[in-house]
């Protein structure tokens, strides 16, 4: 187990660097660059600019440059579209944010979209049944740009509960739209896997032997029925958990939140390279780790998988 | 030899007390005194001499004052600059400052506009803004920004720590009016060379206007309080002034009904007739000297077909401007028959032909044009129209494709984002292509100089008698009869097909006073507004 731990953390090196060559010759290739504007700026300003970002060298020169940068000092580089700030203190002012409410909707989504996929399999084709397929295909089809103007149109406008966007870590009230709006699709998508999963469990021999011998109803569902039933579920929620917590644009736009996927996309737009790599950087580390994280959750829930 | 040469306005201004915040007789100021500004992008930066945005500059024009201000019409009133006098020529001016502190107590010194103007135009600053330097004629600026002569040749200097004396190349009558801009702000000296980049963080900031800077989340929301050195706060009335973002204009509007936003001065496209009706208390539309275009490529890189007048005027009057003002758009912007904005001051406009016709008159004009320039139903004229990514743009550039389809222009759309846009629009690469501009100083020539040979005139439309009119504007008695007949010259030429005066269609809580909504630069300034009591 350890020795597999860390031959995969030796590949996510190379799997980084890869990515991060792909990027930035990806965003080199993209027309347009951070100071293209309207008056075209003179020359020798454009020439200090390039300079001041080090895009007066070979890109070869400045891939290299960038990744020592992070080797060395962990210094992603400045902003070129906020030149008051480094890209650290961006991501260190957004990331926190993301992260927050994002692992709320996480712990939010996979709660309740486990309970009503074991709720609706434990009641096959009965109106629980019904009633919880209804409501994850509901909160399926409501895409999160949909649900977040209605969030905020009648918990803001019409009963002035909650404030209507913007963020604080001290008052939850800000916390509680983002988290419905980002969880609610997630949550829909869990709750049919584990549907799923947990009818074809259910079918199996080990709980029709589990049930010949006795064991309580309750017993069987939650130590013979549920721990392999998870398993299609985990793996769907590693990639699910990365994009949650690196953010998203729509709730960023929608809540002002201040997270970093507004500032992702944003830097994307405005060629803001060096935002735009650090964010891309993080994310990829991100679901690198997390890819291993579920490999070992897998080895721990099913016997059968070794490494 | 100078002279004392305070204009009456200046005269008249001095005579009274300083311009503030004046509740009128009989009313009650509230106990509220925050005002909650809407912004839909987060500040890019709060350094006067970086910044290169609008909503920067809002903030910017809280916290900081520059030798001028502008009132509630839009008139230069005196800021940090107590009086002035120009010199015969016209080419040096010497400006009186006032007593007056830094935030954090440390006197306004002429050294700190110095600093800052210096700083502006040095290339090492690598301000996006150093133009503005050049656009002023200050000696030496242009030199300075081509790396070609010391930042410290610039045409400004400290008499004294009350004494600014700016040397310029050519007599500039709209001098004074770049002095309410951002990029002319002092910024403190030893705090910059102290913090860095970061000097505009808060708690490190240092600055000179009404308000001092108390937070900043970026993307989230931006606090201003009161900056008790300030030397007019005694007469200032607005407490906080928070800037919220809210990149969506929708929700930014339920904010604001939800009162959570005091002021959206951008309405949806199209919401504005609604929201008139329901509250006519807290609608309302202001000219915003901004003007939208389809500009021509006449370069060489550009169609043949667009080289002909003809075609061109066909285009321009193929275009109607009546639907795109009232259904489209509806937040009371004007249909443009021409390209300085109408509410410019001081500004006539020349008399336009096409704008006395109806759109049924300037189709068939159109088609007898196109026919005559040889296109018609077997030989149809092809276009491609260039617009960047943005719902609005889109349905105009989609109603122009229509309109052009009537008279028998076959337009495709191509659309581009931003940055894209302005490349093409720069290297040259598109055919027609959807523009606006913005004044930085109200008056026409913010305005005309676009269109001038070696201006930014994408279209690269030129045209000798032209630029011979605006030459002569910067030293004339009374430049706004040159720029009508420079005005009556583009559209002779229809060097593009103006398509509409801008408005700000905006929603303000009803208790919000002095808000100027005359000034068609729409700067505004929060020390001169109060909230009454209801």
């Amino acid at each position: 187990m350890f020795a597999y731990v860390m031959r995969r953390l030796a590949v996510a090196i190379p799997t980084l660097l890869l990515l991060i060559v792909f990027s930035f010759l990806l965003m080199h290739l993209a027309p347009g660059g951070p100071f293209s504007q309207e008056r075209e700026l003179p020359a020798q300003v454009l020439a200090n600019l390039n300079e001041k970002y080090g895009l007066d060298q070979p890109l070869w020169r400045q891939i290299i440059s960038y990744v020592w940068g992070i080797i060395a000092h962990f210094d992603f580089g400045p902003s070129f579209v906020y030149p008051d700030r480094t890209v650290n203190q961006l991501i260190a002012a957004g990331f926190p944010v993301t992260l927050t409410y994002g692992t709320l909707a996480f712990v939010a989504a996979v709660v309740t979209g486990v309970a009503l996929g074991v709720v609706a399999a434990i009641w096959h084709n009965s109106w629980v049944d019904y009633l919880a397929v209804g409501i994850s295909i509901g909160a399926q089809v409501l895409p999160n740009f949909v649900m977040a103007p209605i969030l905020v149109l009648v918990f803001t406008l019409w009963y002035r509960m909650l404030p209507g966007g913007g963020w604080s870590f001290n008052d939850p009230s800000f916390w509680v739209m983002p988290v419905i709006a980002l969880s609610t699709s997630y949550m829909a998508s869990i709750a049919r896997i584990t549907r799923s999963s947990m009818l074809e469990v259910l079918g199996s021999n080990h709980i029709r032997t589990a049930r010949a011998k006795g064991m309580p109803e309750h017993r069987v569902i939650i130590r013979h029925a549920l721990k392999p039933a998870m398993l299609p579920v985990i793996s769907y929620l590693g990639p699910v958990f990365v994009s949650m917590i690196t953010g998203s644009v729509v709730i960023d736009i929608y809540f002002s939140t201040g997270g970093i996927g507004k500032a992702f996309v944003d830097s994307a737009l405005n060629r803001d390279y060096a935002v735009m790599m650090g964010v891309t950087i993080l994310v990829g580390a991100l679901t690198i780790l997390f890819n291993l994280v579920v490999d070992i959750l897998y080895a721990w829930i099913d016997p059968k998988i070794r490494y | 030899m100078t002279k004392l040469f305070a204009t009456t306005a200046l005269v008249a201004t001095l005579a009274l007390p300083a311009y503030a915040a004046q509740p009128a007789e009989g009313e009650t100021l509230s106990d509220n005194q925050s005002l909650s500004f809407w912004i839909l992008d987060a500040f890019k930066s709060l350094d006067p001499q970086l910044t290169s945005s609008r909503t920067d500059s809002d903030m910017i024009r809280q916290l900081f004052e520059g030798l001028m201000n502008e009132d509630a019409t839009g008139a230069m009133i005196p800021g940090v600059a107590e009086s002035y006098e120009m010199s015969d020529d016209g080419m040096t001016y010497t400006f009186k400052l006032r007593d007056s502190n830094w935030s954090n107590g440390d006197p306004v010194t002429a050294n700190d506009f110095v600093y800052a103007w210096r700083r502006a135009v040095d290339p090492a600053t690598a301000s996006e803004y150093a133009w503005f330097m050049e656009l002023m004629n200050i000696v030496s600026a242009s030199e300075i920004v081509k790396g070609e002569a010391a930042p410290d040749t610039l045409g400004v200097t400290a008499v004294d720590d009350h004494t600014l004396e700016v040397k310029l190349t050519k007599p500039t009558p709209y001098f004074l009016k770049t002095l309410s801009h951002a990029t002319t702000y002092p910024t403190p000296q030893k705090v910059i060379e102290a913090e860095g980049d970061a000097w505009t963080q808060p708690g490190k900031m240092v600055s000179n206007g009404a308000y001092k800077l108390e937070s900043h989340d970026l993307g989230v929301e931006g606090v201003a309080v009161r900056n008790e050195n300030y030397w007019n706060n005694d007469e200032t009335i607005i407490d906080t002034v928070r800037f919220v973002t809210v990149n969506d204009q929708n929700i930014g509007l339920t904010r604001y009904l939800a009162g959570e936003i005091d002021w959206m001065n951008t309405l949806p496209a199209g919401r504005f007739p609604q929201l008139l009706e329901e509250y006519p208390d807290e609608a309302v539309s202001a000219p915003w000297s901004c003007s939208y275009a389809y500009l021509f490529n006449l370069s060489d890189k550009g169609p043949e077909a667009l080289k002909d007048l003809r075609v061109r005027q066909a285009l321009a009057y193929g275009i109607d401007r009546d639907i795109i003002v009232d259904r489209v758009l509806q937040g009371g912007q004007r249909p443009a028959y021409y390209w300085t904005h109408w509410a410019t001051e001081g500004y006539e406009a020349p008399e336009i032909e096409m704008s006395e016709w109806t759109q049924a008159e300037r189709i068939e004009k159109a088609k007898a044009l196109l026919e005559e320039a040889g296109y018609g139903p077997d030989n149809p004229l092809s276009l491609s129209i260039q617009y960047n990514t943005s719902e609005d743009h889109r349905k105009l550039a989609i109603a122009v494709q229509q309109f052009w389809k009537a008279i028998g222009v076959n337009a495709t759309l191509n659309n581009y984002e931003w940055k894209v846009h302005i490349d093409r629009l720069n290297n040259q690469d598109f055919e027609v292509a959807r523009y606006a501009w913005c004044a930085d100083y109200n008056e026409a020539s913010s305005f005309l100089d676009y269109f001038r040979t070696g201006g930014y005139n994408q279209g690269k439309w030129s045209n000798a008698e032209y630029d011979q009119l605006l030459a002569d504007a910067a030293t004339a008695e009374n430049p706004n009869d040159l720029y009508k007949q420079a005005e009556a010259i583009l559209i002779q030429d229809m060097a593009l097909a103006p398509t509409y005066h801008y408005a700000m269609a905006q929603m303000i809580k009803p208790d919000i006073r002095g808000v100027p909504l005359e000034n068609v630069m729409s700067s505004w300034y929060a020390k001169d507004m109060y909230r009454v009591a209801e």
